[in-house]
This record gives C-alpha cells, structure tokens and sequence, in this order.
C-alpha cells in the first residue's frame, strides 16, 4: 500500500481526499497555487507545496509541476480529484514514467474512454444499448446529414473529446444542421483542442441515471447502484439522489449488472460511473463514462455505507477487491445538493468574494463536504462549488423534507457572495420533483414557470 | 527581541553555536575600529556552523545611525512544520527597500553550478539585472534563476540542494547606489 499519495486538486474533494488518506494512515501531499495557500486542506494536509499562481492552467492544470513536487515529497501515488488532470491519459503516462501511481484507470483505457465517440463504439460491443448515432465521429457535413436524416431529428451534436456540456448542439430542423455541425466543431476545437463531433438522437425528455462502478486490477467488478442526476441546469448537476426515483421495476439493476460487464470487457480499474438516458419508454441509454471519482459520490457513500476514496485508493495499490456484489445492499435514500457561490436572482452569475458568516447545516444524518469557513476567499479562478450538503433517510420524502430542513439552516455569507441554496429549496418543494417524475428539463420548466426577474 | 534569542541560543545550543556567536562578537567589536563600515545584519546557521555578516557602506542614505543589535536565526536547527507553504512565502525581515528573487516553479534550488564549483552569488556580490544567481531544477531540467533587478545580495534565504515552491523567496537583495 501507498505511504504517501499527493493531491492534485483543491476545494472540497482535496479535503475529503486528505482526510480518508489519514484514515488509513497514508501520508497526504497537496499541491497548490498561491490562492489556496490558506485553504481548509493545506491545513489539515501532512505537508504542503505551491505549485503555481492562481490560474489552474499555470497550477493544477500543470502537470510538469505537479509530478515535481510528487518526486520531490517521495509520493508513491498521485491522487487526481475531479475535473483538472483527473481524466487526462497524458498526465497519467508522465506519472508512471516517475514510477509514480495514478490513482485512476490505465491511461490507454482512460485515452479510449475519454473519447466520447470511441467510448460509444466500444460500449457498442460490450452489448449496452445506445442511442441511434453516427457510429463513429463525423467526417463531413454530408455525412451529418445522412446519419440525422436516417435517425431523424431532433438530433445533438456533441464534441467528441468533449465535456461539460460545451459544444452540445441540439438539432431540431434539417436546415439548421450545417450551422449547428460548424460552431460545435468549431467549439470543440477551441476547448478541447479537437474539432471532431458526432450525432445521435436527441431526447425531449429524460432522466439522467448513471451508475457507479468499482474494479480492480485483477478483472474483478462490483456496481454500487445508481445515482439519479435529472436536476441540472445547462448541463451543470445541482442535485444528484439515490436510489432513482419512479424507474421502471429491475431496470436499475439490469443497467448495474450491463455497467460491470462493460467496466470488465474494457479493462477498467478504479472507481468510475457509466451514465445513461432514460426516456419516458423506460428504455436506458449509455451516454459515457466518466474515469474519476465524481463530484455526487457520497450519496452513494450514504446507502452503502462503502467510503468510495478508501476503495479507490486500496484498489490502486493493488489490493484485490472486498467486496463482492451480494455485499453491496443499499438502505434508504440520499440527496446531496450542491451549494454553489453563484445568484440564481442574476442568471447564476458567478459571486466570488470573501466568505464572512458560514454556519453548515447539522443534525442526524445530516453530511456537508466544504473547504470553506469564515473568511475563506472564494476566487474566480475556479469553480464556484463551496461544498455539498448530504442528507439520509430511511426513504425519499423523509430524505426531502431532511434536506429542505439542513438547507435552512445553512449560513453562507459575505460581501457580493450569494449562493444557491435558496434555489436549491424551490426545487425540493416543486411538485415535479417532490413526485419523483421530473426530467432534465425540470430547472427550464421552472424558470419558465417563475415570473421574470425584470 | 534578537539580544534574547541569542542569550537563549547560549544556553541551549551547542558549544559549536557559542563559538560562533564569539566570533560574530569579535567581527563586531574589530569592525567598530573601522571609520564608518559597520554591520548591517549577519545570519548564524547553528547546522554547519556558518556566519554571514554584511557591511553597509557608512555613507549610504538611510543607513542606521548607530550599530543594530546583531540578528541571529537559528532556522536551520529547528525543523519547519509540515504545511509552512504560507510562512515560507511570508517576506523575511521586512527591511527597507529589500526585494526577492522568487523561485518561478516548484523544484530544487542550487547555489552554484555543480557541487565542485563556487555559488553563483555570495553574501555582499552587487547583481545586475539579469544575471544568474542560482539553478532550479524541476522535472530534470536546470533553470537558470536570473536577479530581475541589481541589488546587493543581503542573504541565500534557502539552504543549497532544497526543496522551492513556487513564489518562494530564494535570495534577498537590497538596492544599490549608482554613484
């Protein structure tokens, strides 16, 4: 096992990665830039480096830097977080020539995977059901055309090296596919620097329900059921709960039991999440997988009762798994919604400034994953994610009515700061919501429903 | 403040310290003989026994009317706390017009060339801008670190062969007069 794994991220998910890594006795390194020098895991971290200036390009993008430090702090391993290098093959590849472990899937899988278009073709063959596409990425704008024409619209055209929503193109008219395949190919090239895109069909209304996988390095893979993630606003998740509501009896494990075989058929490791469509039909459709720990983890966390980094990690030094499926049994329900520094009252625009008054909700079962504490200095070089309130119930509507009570309670202020957490109660009253059958267009449908701001 | 740490020094620390501190009192009182060049600050390491003493010039504008007490640190013997990223990067000594050559990237600092050959820079050399006075080494590359500014070298802030962060001070330096 590991004596010392490093951090390459910030906020929350570095702290919560330090503080599973003290559990197991591991010694934690982070890196950081010169605006987190004061932040909540610097100082709870054994040791400490300052990579770079504020800009994550220049620090937590900086791969050079972060293996430097990792060599120079003797870290056997490098733990990657979320977003940043979490999903980059390259940077995986330039730690194992150090001899260093990345704490993720083997970079040629991850480099397979990342690409969207390719994952499909692979998942393809490992037998999950995807949505009618162009089966590779698109060469022309002729070809564009055949395939929406054959599949018929709307389509959405999505990059294939892409992420995050940027570039996704929904086409809901013939004549407005050339338009639409030149500024997603021309997003994709300047985000992504890729300017590959493909198509597939695009559905009004669904649920986005994604399940998370854990393997080993030995060919061994256990899901740990699904997460529910329909609550998003352009394509950012702002509440994520488990077990999905309303799904159509057997699916969820069906999607499991598809998940695992696809995980083994490609040769993952690690902790990782397939997501998929659900459409009104009941029909689940594979999206993608995301290589990493991911941001909505602790509610899976809550039901099973399983700390997903403690696995992740062991299974990274090479520990065979210790779980077997019949181990895994889910109790109750879990909401996690995410408090983000922005106003919803000024199109969630970003509010970065110095935290003054931060009081987190508490009481029973009640979990808040946050870097934050009074006079924390939140930046505008980084994601506007100030932490995750975490809430279990023995079911649903107890789960809700948990939530709404702790997001109350909960005190984030400062000078120019605003958060979400107010909007983030709307949702947990709206109807829609509260019945379980709401779809990704539920945020839309409610600001369509809310008098206008002026 | 410094007058107490180095009493303390006397009675905690080693003979080699006390030794040293003898010989900085010694410089000291040889040092007040000579008409205007007294010293301006002086750095003990108690690891490898070092003294570096720096001499203003007794003409120089701003330049303490009368002797400072002698400035003793003794950083070098008691070890740094795990996360002291923050205080690393703090300013050391703030004194007037003192400026930093930082260090650009997270590596290794070198005070010369190779191990066989003299430091780039020593206590008391005047640089120009642009000149070399160290190596970073990061991901087996050699960086040369350049003073961005002329200055006299007041004090090597980090031991030779030593972990740098980015940003972190490597060399002190204090403006020079032209004439």
């Amino acid at each position: 096992m590991f004596n010392t794994v490093l951090i390459a991220n910030r906020g929350e998910i570095a702290l919560r990665i330090v503080r599973t890594c003290r559990e197991l006795g591991i010694r934690s390194v982070i890196v950081h830039s010169t605006a987190d020098r004061d932040s909540a895991a610097v100082r709870l971290a054994d040791q400490a480096i300052q990579i770079g200036p504020s800009p994550a390009k220049l620090s937590y993008l900086n791969a050079a830097a972060i293996v430097e430090a990792a060599v120079q702090a003797e870290a056997d391993a490098i733990h990657p977080g979320y977003g940043f290098l979490s999903e980059d093959p390259d940077f995986a590849e330039i730690c194992a020539s150090h001899g260093i472990t990345f704490i993720g899937p083997p970079p040629a899988v991850m480099a397979r995977l990342s690409d969207k278009a390719e994952a499909r073709e692979v998942m393809v063959a490992a037998g999950l059901p995807v949505l009618p596409g162009s089966p590779t990425a698109l060469s022309t704008l002729t070809e564009a055309q055949e395939v929406a024409d054959a599949i018929g619209y709307p389509v959405m055209l999505k990059a294939a090296a892409g992420g995050g929503g940027k570039g996704m193109q929904v086409v809901r008219d013939r004549r407005d596919l050339p338009r639409a395949y030149r500024d997603c190919r021309a997003t994709a090239q300047s985000a992504f620097g890729d300017g590959r895109v493909y198509l597939e069909r695009y559905l009004e209304t669904a649920r986005h329900v994604e399940i998370q996988v854990l393997c080993d390095l030995y060919g061994n893979a256990v899901h740990l059921g699904e997460r529910d993630c329909s609550v998003q606003r352009r394509h950012q998740k702002l509440v994520e709960e488990t077990p999905a509501p309303e799904l159509p009896p057997g699916l969820a494990a069906r999607m499991g039991e598809a998940a695992v075989r696809a995980a083994i058929a490609v040769g993952y490791s690690g902790v990782g999440t397939f997501e998929f469509l659900v459409d009104p039909e009941g029909e689940a459709y594979f999206m993608e997988i995301n290589c990493r720990i991911q941001v909505e983890h602790p509610v899976t966390e809550m039901v099973t009762g399983i700390d997903l980094i403690r696995e992740q990690i062991l299974v990274a030094g090479g520990r065979p798994l210790s779980l077997r499926q019949e181990d895994i049994q889910p109790r109750g329900a879990a909401i996690e919604c995410r408090i983000n520094a922005e106003d919803p009252d000024r199109d969630f625009r970003p509010t970065p400034g110095v935290i003054e008054e931060f009081v987190p909700p508490g009481g029973a079962f009640v979990r808040v994953d946050s870097h934050c504490y009074p006079g924390w200095r939140v930046t505008p070089d980084y994601d506007s994610l100030l932490g995750k309130v975490v809430v279990w119930a023995p079911d649903r509507e107890q789960a809700i009515a948990r939530m709404d009570r702790a997001l109350a309670e909960c005190r984030v202020s400062g000078p120019g700061v605003a958060t979400t957490a107010g909007f983030l109660r709307d949702i947990l009253l709206n109807p829609l919501f509260a019945s379980g059958k709401h779809s990704t267009s539920l945020v839309d449908q409610m600001n369509l429903d809310a008098p206008a701001a002026g | 403040m410094s007058g107490e740490r180095s009493k303390e020094a006397g009675d905690e620390r080693s003979n080699d310290v006390q030794d040293v501190l003898d010989a900085v009192m010694r410089l000291r009182a040889e040092s007040r003989n000579e008409s205007g060049r007294r010293p301006s600050r002086l750095r003990v390491e108690s690891g490898d026994a070092a003294v570096e003493l720096e001499w203003w010039n007794g003409d120089r504008p701003g330049a303490p009317a009368a002797v400072r007490p002698p400035t003793t640190t003794a950083a070098a013997a008691e070890p740094q706390p795990a996360s002291a990223s923050a205080e690393s990067n703090a300013p050391v000594q703030p004194e007037t017009g003192q400026s930093h050559v930082k260090s650009p990237m997270v590596g290794t600092f070198y005070h010369a060339p190779s191990p066989e050959d003299p430091p780039f820079v020593k206590v008391g050399d005047v640089v120009s801008p642009g000149q070399q006075v160290g190596i970073v080494e990061a991901m087996k590359l050699m960086n040369p670190i350049e003073a961005d500014q002329a200055g006299r070298v007041v004090e090597v802030l980090v031991p030779n062969a030593s972990l740098v962060e980015y940003d972190q001070p490597l060399i002190a330096l204090v403006p020079v007069d032209e004439t």
